[in-house]
């Protein structure tokens, strides 16, 4: 599954797991990759990185969702 | 149907308004719910939660509660005469604050509010902060208060303490909430809790109850009792029974603590008021006015109860009040300086009959209690002389409603006096430490809120919370309830229907759960409108677990009886009773006395009160109950009892003199004529009518179409199923976090409908699906309730559902609690610097350690990366040190979807990610093995999906989508369902939505009839019969099928929850026989009667299979000389044995130890044969090997622990 997978990224993200083993190798200083969620009371984006307090920068909600991957999805039809 | 002009539209009918169900869907109202039914169907839960604070009732128990005080000195010394100083302590207000963050939280300036949602999302309770006013004073002087926090107390959705209370659907939406969140229960740690409400006695009302249990009271009690439920302002209850003792005496039960105590009712009576003996003989026997002479029955014993009494020597009331006060100060733990005199009132005050004056007791009060005494003393000798018939205190007459609101208040009251008691505790262990001080001392001021207050624990409403969640009641008192568990229960949301019937039920008690006899869960004719007779589980709760007609209301607000009071005046009552019965009926308000009139002017009086009442002349509430009960020969104690109180069932019916609304409760509707249909009316008998005769089927029974067709527990047992239905379980399901919920993904709205589906606005919440269903055998897969479903229907989505499933996934087990940034010990994502992080992880989950939204996932597929942490104070981070990821998996065996992550943050705002909940959604097509029903209690199992090509088709061309066998109806008498077939395929035809309210048809008007000819006029068979071929020849069917579209549910049960094999697996480790447990991957016991079965079918090999193969089969050694296998033993073996830590190794060679002989010098070395010791012996050389079960060798175990031996015989 995960072969196929890397198959269909899409270009705008240039490898996205690759990039990620890559910030490992480097011991990245500011506390691991940011990734964007998205605040579960104004819908707005807010980048946390590893140990950041949860919470909406907008808002200070306390819920974030994970967005829906950006990568394709796709299974077996049976 | 909303626009900003006009409000809403809360009128509803049988018709389909598509439109204006999208228009609701889209345009949510602003001003207020489409479904105000739907609304007041939780109304018993929210307002008795609003009382607390609206009715005051958390007042009330404070001033019952009232001061409580403490004495410093030697409280071993009972001198009064030693200066003592005395603290008093109270708390005067409880002050419940909306949920908001806390003050620490310096991130959310905009809303500060928790709303509901967020709770359920961060798996957290929603609450609010409680305050008390503590007020305490030393020596009478100055009140001193201080306003203490007391913890977090867990607020009902939508009361008048929730943000929700007065939100329109629209803002609900914006709040994440279902447009028409009803509310009416708590959310605790994220689940939905609610209290259930409970059937308690009727309160201050005495019944005559007889119990054998009264005999064992001690000597001479006999079975027959007055017990009466006396129910403070706050709602909180004070049993007392008037025993009745064989010698004619009379004494009074109350219990305290969970302590019985009996006191001797004159005791009581003289204590009371002022009083002397005649007097309390006229109470009992009746003024000696009239011509008629006493009944020597109870002269004498009156006469008896007085003179024993003498025995006490207690001639005033002071002397009585003192001698009660002296016996009960300590059961009531008033301090030494109090004289007993004063003891003897608090006494009276808190447990005699407290409804009639619980606080600031008034003479007034004392004389109504002393008078309801002796008309229980009267009430008691005519159950005992046989003049009146005992109370049922099961039946609904009798009975009203424990709210769960009130219970919720009666638990802060005592948590709040047990608060009290323990400052109490704690000011006396302070002079304790502080060797000789006292209460007078400036440092004890100083000391008592820093040192005193604050070392006792506060934290009121985790008690509170504690009760929500467990639905353990932890009580010093017992709350005079019958049992201490099993008051809350999760609404659980596996489809609205049941949802709705939590919030609608009435549980008897657990108590009576375990109780042998059934008389408890009898239908009796007394619950008519109140109680459903259709809606209750079946199995062991059954009759016990009741549900609410849909029309029955409960009373929550107190009435002002002022009117009645004024209006009952002008009759003039006698103010004592006469001698007999007949001439002096008792008029008592809410159990207070108001007077005696004679029987036939009582009547009137009822009937004069009704038409007021009704009228709203006088100022006399509708919600008055008048319970007029009739003089009769061996009836119920007549009398005239009027209530007003909470608690109460009501209902709705219409008064035919004025053609107005009544209301109705279940004491008056026993002696009340009340007709069902217009037929029923008797003139001159009849006052009242229905509304409607569907008025006695809860909201679940009333969705059952057609159910006066069908045999009545097929009714029950469709409300039962109603309940397991796939269903819409909310519209909010994005927003929800439900541990598993199931939802159907093609709900579809019924053809055949009552227009109450639409009034509860069930359109929002499908639960089920319209199918052309054919009645007929064919191809023999719809044997036995199994159904077959066309392939094709399948593949257009018929049933399609799924299972959600939240996970929450913490890093923290122990404590949610905020915690500083240096004590958190781990953290998600993948560890900084990990060497080699697994493969499979790096594929499946994204750099942050979460899985994409979106991936499927499988046993044991990795879900969230985490790692540990430590905190680095000279970077002010937290660091990984050992680069070591560990993961956590998906542990269930079926495959599911992610379909959302939430990272979940703390209230406080600034701490890291602790814990993630992951939604999964699990597919679940229907399959074969899946549940389905009708709504008639004809339920089946799916045994085939048939290709739509082969299934038989009509001559329109009609494929039925189901097909059910035509067994499944002659002995189960589901008329009904036929109708819905036929009602079906007409509206269908027709486009209409079918009325299927149930005593709408009759013999003049039949339903098929009325059916027949709508199908007829669409050029259909009038029978709903049609010709129809088969799919696999195409040759006409011999007889005519009956076709037509029936409403179809998909039960939760479903194969994949069920399945269970195994061939081999885990076992047991002491006698290896498998496990049992699905989960577990055990087996399936084959008990005595499958084994009989196969026994009898010869399947002899299947059983050696079942038994022996598969079980606990095992080779064992056993002594064919001896017949042991505890004597066997394994040879070692000679040549390993001298090796330097070299195990004992078998040889191969097994001798019987008990047959050996030690070996002497004469034997022959080949004979001779070694232990694991080196000791020599020889034979024993008579062993087998045999196929045992695991059990017998263990059986023989145990056996020869006990010191018994087994031998067996080996033959061959």
């Amino acid at each position: 599954m995960s072969g196929q997978r890397e198959a269909y990224t899409l270009p705008t993200q240039t490898g996205g797991l690759n990039q990620f083993a890559s910030g490992f190798a480097a011991g990245d200083a500011s506390g691991g990759p940011t990734v964007q969620y998205v605040c579960g009371e104004c819908a707005a984006k807010v980048s946390l990185g590893r140990g950041d307090a949860i919470r909406c920068s907008m808002c200070g909600h306390r819920v974030l969702y994970k967005e829906r991957t950006k990568r394709m999805v796709q299974f077996e039809a049976r | 149907m909303s626009s900003t002009t006009t409000q809403t539209s809360t009128k509803w009918s049988v018709e389909y308004d598509t439109v204006r169900r999208h228009k609701l869907f889209r345009n949510t109202p602003k001003d207020r719910s489409a479904f105000p039914a739907l609304q007041a169907a939780v109304k018993p839960h929210i307002e008795s939660f609003n009382a607390l604070w609206d009715e005051k009732l958390i007042d009330a128990g404070l001033k019952d509660i009232g001061v409580h005080t403490v004495v410093d000195g030697d409280l071993r010394n009972p001198s009064r005469t030693i200066r003592r100083n005395k603290l008093d302590l109270r708390v005067t207000e409880v002050i419940l604050d909306k949920a908001v963050l806390p003050a620490s939280n310096k991130f959310s300036l905009q809303d500060r509010n928790i709303y509901p949602s967020e709770c359920r999302e961060r798996h957290a309770t929603y609450r609010g902060k409680l305050r008390a006013r503590l007020q305490y004073r030393i020596n009478n002087g100055d009140w001193k208060e201080s306003v203490r926090d007391v913890g977090q107390m867990p607020i009902m959705l939508r009361s008048n303490k929730c943000h929700l209370e007065k939100f329109s659907p629209a803002e609900m939406v914006r709040h994440k909430e279902e447009s028409e969140e009803l509310g009416g229960y708590f959310i605790v740690n994220g689940n939905e809790k609610l209290i259930r409400m409970l059937i308690a006695s009727r309160r201050n009302y005495p019944m005559a109850i007889a119990r054998n249990a009264f005999t064992g009271r001690g000597p001479t009690f006999s079975k027959f009792g007055i017990q009466i439920r006396s129910v403070r302002p706050d709602q909180t209850s004070q049993t007392n029974v008037l025993h009745y003792l064989t010698d004619g005496n009379v004494t009074f039960r109350f219990s305290w603590r969970k302590n019985e105590f009996l006191v001797p009712v004159v005791m009581i009576l003289k204590a009371l008021v002022d009083t002397n003996d005649r007097e309390i003989a006229e109470g009992i026997i009746g003024s000696s006015s009239g011509p008629t002479t006493p009944s020597s029955f109870v002269s004498d014993r009156t006469e008896l109860l007085l003179r024993t009494y003498k025995a006490y020597n207690l001639k005033t009331r002071a002397q009585t009040l003192a001698y009660l006060g002296d016996k009960f100060r300590p059961v009531l733990g008033n301090p030494i300086t109090v004289p007993d005199e004063k003891v003897g009132e608090d006494f009276l005050r808190k447990i005699v009959l407290p409804h009639l004056g619980n606080v600031d007791v008034t003479p007034a009060q004392n004389n109504d209690k002393f008078q309801l005494i002796l008309f229980m003393i009267r009430k008691l000798y005519a159950l005992a002389a046989g003049d009146c018939a005992l109370d049922n205190p099961d039946a609904v007459s009798n009975q009203e409603i424990l709210l769960g609101g009130f219970l919720y208040g009666m638990i802060l009251k005592e948590s709040i006096h047990d608060w009290l008691m323990a400052v109490g505790g704690a000011a006396r262990e302070w002079l304790r430490t502080k060797n000789g001080a006292t209460f007078a001392d400036a440092s004890f001021d100083a000391d008592f809120l820093p040192k005193i207050v604050r070392r006792s624990n506060e934290n009121l409403a985790g008690r509170l919370e504690y009760f929500l969640s467990t639905g353990n009641l932890v009580s010093q008192t017992g709350l005079d309830l019958s049992q201490t568990s099993g008051f809350t229960i999760v609404a659980e949301k596996i489809n609205f229907y049941r949802f709705i019937s939590h919030f609608r039920c009435i549980h008897r008690g657990t108590f009576f759960a375990q109780l042998k006899t059934t008389t408890v869960r009898k239908l009796l004719p007394e619950s008519w409108g109140f109680l459903c007779p259709v809606h209750t589980p079946d199995g062991s709760p059954c009759g016990l677990l009741n549900h609410l007609a849909h029309q029955c209301q409960v009373q929550i607000k107190r009435i002002d009886t002022s009117g009645i009071e004024k209006a009952i005046s002008q009759f003039g009552l006698s103010s004592v009773p006469a001698m007999d019965v007949e001439n002096s009926l008792s008029v008592q308000l809410d159990g207070r006395i108001l007077g005696y009139s004679p029987a036939k002017r009582a009547k009137e009086i009822s009937q004069l009160l009704r038409h007021w009442k009704v009228g709203g002349e006088h100022n006399i509430p509708t919600e008055l109950e008048i319970g007029y009960v009739p003089t009769s020969n061996g009836g119920l104690y007549p009398g005239l009892y009027l209530f007003t109180d909470p608690s109460r069932m009501l209902r709705p019916v219409k008064y035919i003199p004025s053609d107005k609304l009544d209301y109705v409760g279940p004491f008056e509707q026993q002696y009340m004529n009340i007709a069902c249909v217009d037929a029923d009316i008797i003139p001159n008998l009849t006052t009242h009518i229905e509304f409607k005769p569907t008025n006695i089927l809860s909201i679940l029974a009333n969705m059952t179409p057609f159910s006066d067709f069908n045999q009545s527990p097929r009714n029950m047992y469709q409300c039962q199923m109603s309940k397991q239905a796939m269903g819409t379980p909310s519209s909010n399901m994005m927003c929800r976090t439900d541990n598993k919920a199931y939802l159907l993904q093609t709900g579809q709205t019924p053809v055949v409908r009552p227009p109450l589906y639409n009034e509860y606005g069930l359109d929002s919440f499908p639960n089920g699906m319209n199918a052309v269903v054919a009645v007929i055998s064919y191809t023999g897969y719809d044997m036995d309730d199994a159904m077959i479903i066309n392939k094709s229907a399948h593949e257009r989505g018929f049933g399609d559902g799924v299972i959600y499933k939240t996970k929450v996934y913490e890093l923290n087990e122990k404590s949610r609690s905020s915690r500083s940034k240096t004590e958190i010990k781990s953290l998600f994502g993948f560890a900084e610097g990990d060497p080699n992080p697994s493969e499979e992880a790096l594929s499946s989950l994204d750099p942050d350690g979460l899985p994409p939204v979106g991936t499927k996932v499988g046993e044991g597929s990795i879900v969230l990366a985490y790692h540990n942490v430590m905190f680095d104070p000279s970077e002010g981070k937290l660091k990984n040190l050992d680069g070591n990821t560990k993961y956590f998996k998906y542990k269930d065996s079926e495959e599911a979807y992610i379909d959302q992550i939430r990272l979940i943050g703390s209230e406080t705002g600034d701490q890291p990610c602790q814990a993630i909940s992951i939604k999964y959604r699990i597919p679940r097509r229907p399959i074969i093995g899946d549940k389905f029903s009708s709504r008639h209690g004809q339920k089946g199992v799916c045994s085939m999906l048939w290709p739509s090509e082969d299934m038989p088709f009509s001559e329109s061309g009609i494929q039925p989508d189901v097909i059910i066998n035509p067994h499944a109806f002659p002995s189960r008498m589901t008329i009904g369902m036929f109708v819905e077939s036929l009602a079906g395929k007409s509206g269908a035809l027709h486009g209409l939505a079918q009325d299927c309210t149930p005593f709408s048809f009759d013999e003049d008007n039949t339903a098929g009839d009325f059916f027949g000819d709508q199908l007829r006029q669409a050029g259909y068979n009038f029978y709903g019969n049609e010709p129809m071929y088969s799919g696999i020849t195409g040759k006409q069917f011999a007889a005519d099928i009956y076709i037509g579209v029936v409403y179809y549910q998909r039960l939760r049960h479903m194969v994949s929850d069920k399945f269970q094999v195994r061939t081999t697996g885990p076992v047991n480790a002491l006698h290896g026989q498998p496990i049992k447990g699905r989960s577990k991957g055990g087996g399936i016991r084959v008990g005595e009667m499958e084994r009989d079965s196969l026994i009898a079918h010869g399947c002899a090999y299947l059983l050696q299979d079942r038994l022996m193969d598969c079980s606990d089969k095992q080779r064992a050694w056993v002594c064919r000389s001896c017949g042991s296998f505890l004597s066997t033993m394994m040879v070692p073996n000679q040549f390993t044995l001298g090796r330097k830590g070299g195990r004992v190794e078998p040889s191969g060679m097994v001798r019987c130890r008990a047959c050996a002989r030690p070996a002497v010098f004469a034997d022959s070395k080949m004979l001779v044969w070694e232990d694991g010791a080196g000791r020599k012996f020889v034979g024993g050389d008579n062993t087998t090997v045999v196929n045992v079960p695991g059990v017998l060798r263990y059986l023989d175990v145990e056996l020869a622990a006990m010191g018994v031996r087994t031998t067996f015989q080996i033959e061959g």
